[in-house]
């Protein structure tokens, strides 16, 4: 009897601690209790099954607990969650594991960062992946890191690039096979981009994918004499992944400098570009590039969406993202082939898409020294917040900003690790700038509705089986929606600036809601 | 991108100095592009002063005006102030210096005016005091005045007695709402389910709530599901002053009073 009360002992220990293989990982939405990937799954659906929270009683939410970092800033994390842990980032590479009921602590990490560091938008992270019994975190002193997951140990750490050169970390990594990906940031500092795959296991880096060809290299005539050297082109916000083609895509940022094209004549691949690559040896498989020289700051790091629809008659493997740039875009994700864009809001620097994807530019719109209005401005029609896809609505959610920006040019040399924008953006100061939570039929880009917000947003969408999308706004309130028709379920204020996405888990057959707001992360569910 | 706000325009015009800096023309050049780069959104383009931040081109400082005291503005910002700290090198900066240093006027300006007589404008028979408080004394539809002097050219605050909607910076304060400031000053009129129209400035306002002052002087907060109707105005509540209700000797009276409010223990004008 003793033998058997210690065996089930230990089973239910096992049970708690099982690694996260990479065969969990593949299966994700199947184990929907927990929210092992960035985006939630490998599709980049940021989706989930769990349906406790519903149309009918999303007005019955209260909070359960409330999670200081004990830090300021842009809290932007997704955080994870691996049988009743949440694995989390934060501010100034700050980082914890907390019990997911309770809201308690299990442990901290905080990096120690060197000075005079230079992200362009925040000391901010936006989390970690994992693998095995490790969390992996990219830093903003350009390092690659492995964390235990039960104390927070480190277990290994590699430079990726120099931070002197303005070289930084802000992505959370993706874990495919036993590699850990990550693309860097610094696309405002001229710095060349590049896409590393690691070891999960001694972190050795496996392979580089540099988003700026050298000469030689396919693509390096599309940039003006050595403008390539500085070209910019940062892949900072996670791709998403086919295991049935093998096939990894990463989005990549805007060449540099981002406001001014002078010298950079050309396409300047691969920037804002969809980047298909095969993750065993980062060679590239196609791309396909949404603005090609850019000048007007728009990356294309939008979380591409993989699904799989009808399309003219047959069953076809998608790729859809609503770019910055302000056109919803459909691809075929095996070969790149352009299906069909389509704007999503108010553009001015493009007046559509031709029949070949390429952008047919108002070619009337470039920076002057007293200013010109272009929409959308510089921080685009969307941006980096997550999207979200419900299967079941058909739906893309994607939160949007209304603002368009005066450019006015601001020449400047290139000099390592400096600002190297070109040109100088502000809101338009006549139409104060507003958003909307957008639902975007995924196969026809058709608006299907809009939700206003009263200020630009920088938080995304998750959506659910529950026939609900979970939405946050830069003014704090996290908001319910019905994910069908936009209408408004609930709302709190939580007193501070949303800058990431909510996720959702059950533990104990309870479904959370946790988002990170202000410097905490509030966890919510169904009183009782 | 990092937004700078440096406080440093002040009435005095005596204190005008020769550029301290040596730099050179690429120098200021590249000083200019930085300035548009970092400074701009919150000082405007020019350096003129924008929706947040004070006019620079004067040439007048208000926490220091030597190169390395400048450099320290920039560079750590100024405690109980929207100017942050700054992460440019300090070559950079110091090209922003030489920048702000080449717009400076040529010799010191003085503001002709009697303080005294201003004053008695300001709390009298123009009713600036109605809306506007200077050191606890006053209204509360405006904006505080009792530092304007430091903030705020005596061409911008001409403008802004003759010609209120000028210089309107709603939209311009905080862009993306980056900082969690509340928008003030914001003309608003909003229609109560009993069909009452009020009129006056937000304070604050998101997608589901707004926090205003009434023309009234009084806090108003409505839940926006209580409400029929919210609109914006882009203009001012404050009225233009045209030459009949100021002449230019009453207004220039206004203005060298103005001049003197730089904070609340500086010393009163009588």
């Amino acid at each position: 009897m003793k033998n058997a009360f210690l065996l089930i002992l230990v089973v239910a220990a096992a049970a708690l601690q099982a690694q996260v293989t990479f065969e969990r990982l593949l299966r994700a939405p199947d184990e929907p209790q927990n929210w092992l990937t960035y985006s939630g799954r490998y599709s980049g659906w940021r989706y989930s099954a769990l349906h406790e929270i519903t149309t009918t009683n999303a007005s019955r939410l209260a909070m359960e607990w409330v999670f200081q970092v004990g830090d300021l800033g842009q809290f932007e994390t997704t955080p994870l969650v691996v049988d009743g842990v949440i694995y989390g980032t934060g501010q100034n590479d700050r980082a914890f594991a907390i019990d997911a009921r309770t809201g308690r602590a299990i442990w901290r990490y905080q990096r120690n960062l060197p000075d005079k560091l230079q992200p362009c938008c925040g000391m901010v992270n936006r989390g970690f992946a994992i693998l095995g019994n490790r969390l992996f975190m990219a830093t903003l002193d350009a390092h690659v890191i492995a964390l235990d997951t039960k104390t927070g140990n480190v277990l290994w750490d590699v430079m990726a690039a120099d931070h002197h050169q303005a070289y930084t970390f802000t992505v959370a990594p993706l874990a495919v096979k036993n590699e850990v990906i990550v693309g860097i940031s610094g696309g405002e500092y001229g710095v060349r981009g590049f896409i590393d795959a690691y070891d999960a296991a001694s972190g050795k880096r496996l392979w580089r994918f540099n988003t700026v060809p050298s000469p030689g290299e396919p693509g390096n005539k599309t940039w003006k004499g050595d403008s390539w050297k500085m070209g910019g082109v940062p892949a900072w916000i996670t791709g998403t992944y086919d295991p049935e083609l093998n096939l990894l895509y990463w989005p990549t940022g805007n060449p540099s400098p981002s406001n001014y094209g002078g010298e950079r004549d050309g396409d300047n691949l691969y920037s804002n570009s969809m980047l298909a690559l095969d993750p065993d040896n980062g060679k590239l498989k196609w791309y396909f590039q949404f603005t090609p020289h850019d000048l007007y700051d728009y990356d294309a790091t939008q979380i591409p969406i993989l699904l799989d629809a009808e399309w003219e008659g047959r069953t076809r493997k998608l790729l859809a993202q609503a770019n910055r740039n302000g056109f919803f875009y459909v691809l075929d994700r095996t070969d790149g082939k352009f299906l069909f864009a389509t704007a999503f809001g108010h553009v001015t620097w493009a007046t559509g898409i031709d029949s070949d994807g390429k952008p047919i530019v108002n070619t009337s719109l470039k920076a002057t020294p007293e200013g010109t209005r272009v929409c959308p401005g510089a921080l685009g029609l969307t941006n980096w917040y997550a999207p979200s896809y419900s299967p079941e609505t058909g739906l893309i959610y994607v939160a949007t900003s209304s603002e368009c920006d005066i450019f006015t040019s601001a020449p400047q040399p290139y000099r390592a690790g400096h600002d190297f924008l070109g040109s100088v953006y502000v809101p338009d100061p006549v139409e104060r700038p507003t958003g909307a939570l957008k639902a975007i039929d995924a196969l026809t880009g058709a608006e299907k509705w809009s939700f206003p917000y009263f200020s630009s947003p920088n938080g995304g969408a998750l959506s659910t089986a529950g026939g609900v999308v979970f939405a946050g706004d830069s003014d704090g309130n996290f908001i319910v929606l019905n994910a069908k028709t936009g209408h408004d379920l609930w709302h709190v204020q939580l007193g501070a600036a949303i800058y990431s996405t909510a996720i959702t888990f059950e533990v104990d057959q309870k479904e959370y809601v946790v988002i990170p707001a202000g410097s905490a992360l509030f966890a919510f569910a169904l009183r009782e | 991108m990092a937004l700078l706000v440096v406080c440093c325009v002040a009435a005095n015009a005596q204190e005008a100095r020769k550029p301290t800096s040596n730099l050179d023309f690429s120098a200021i050049k590249e000083g200019a592009s930085l300035f548009r780069g970092n400074c701009s959104p919150c000082h405007g383009l020019n350096a003129r002063g924008g929706g947040r931040g004070p006019d620079l081109s004067s040439g007048r400082w208000t926490h220091g005006s030597t190169d390395e005291e400048i450099l320290r503005t920039i560079s750590q910002g100024v405690p109980g102030t929207e100017m942050p700290a700054n992460a440019l090198e300090d070559s950079e900066i110091r090209t922003i210096i030489a920048y702000l240093r080449s717009l400076a006027p040529p010799r010191n300006i003085t503001v002709p005016g009697d303080p005294a007589k201003g004053k008695k404008i300001f709390f009298g028979d123009a009713g600036c005091s109605n809306c506007h408080m200077v050191r606890g004394v006053g209204g509360v539809l405006g904006p505080d005045l009792s530092r304007v002097g430091a903030a705020r050219s005596a061409t911008y605050l001409i403008d802004s007695i003759r010609d209120p909607d000028k210089e309107l910076s709603s939209g311009m304060t905080d862009p993306n709402n980056h900082y969690g400031l509340p928008l003030v000053y914001d003309t608003v009129t909003v229609v109560t389910t009993s069909g009452e129209k009020i009129t006056g400035v937000a304070r604050n306002e998101d997608t589901y709530s707004i926090q205003m002052i009434t023309m009234a002087q009084q806090l108003q907060l409505f839940r926006k599901r209580e409400l029929k109707e919210v609109s914006h105005q882009r203009r001012s509540l404050m009225p233009p002053y045209s030459e009949d209700a100021l002449d230019a000797a009453q207004v220039q009276d206004l203005i060298s009073y103005l001049e003197t409010l730089r904070g609340m223990d500086e010393k009163e004008v009588r």
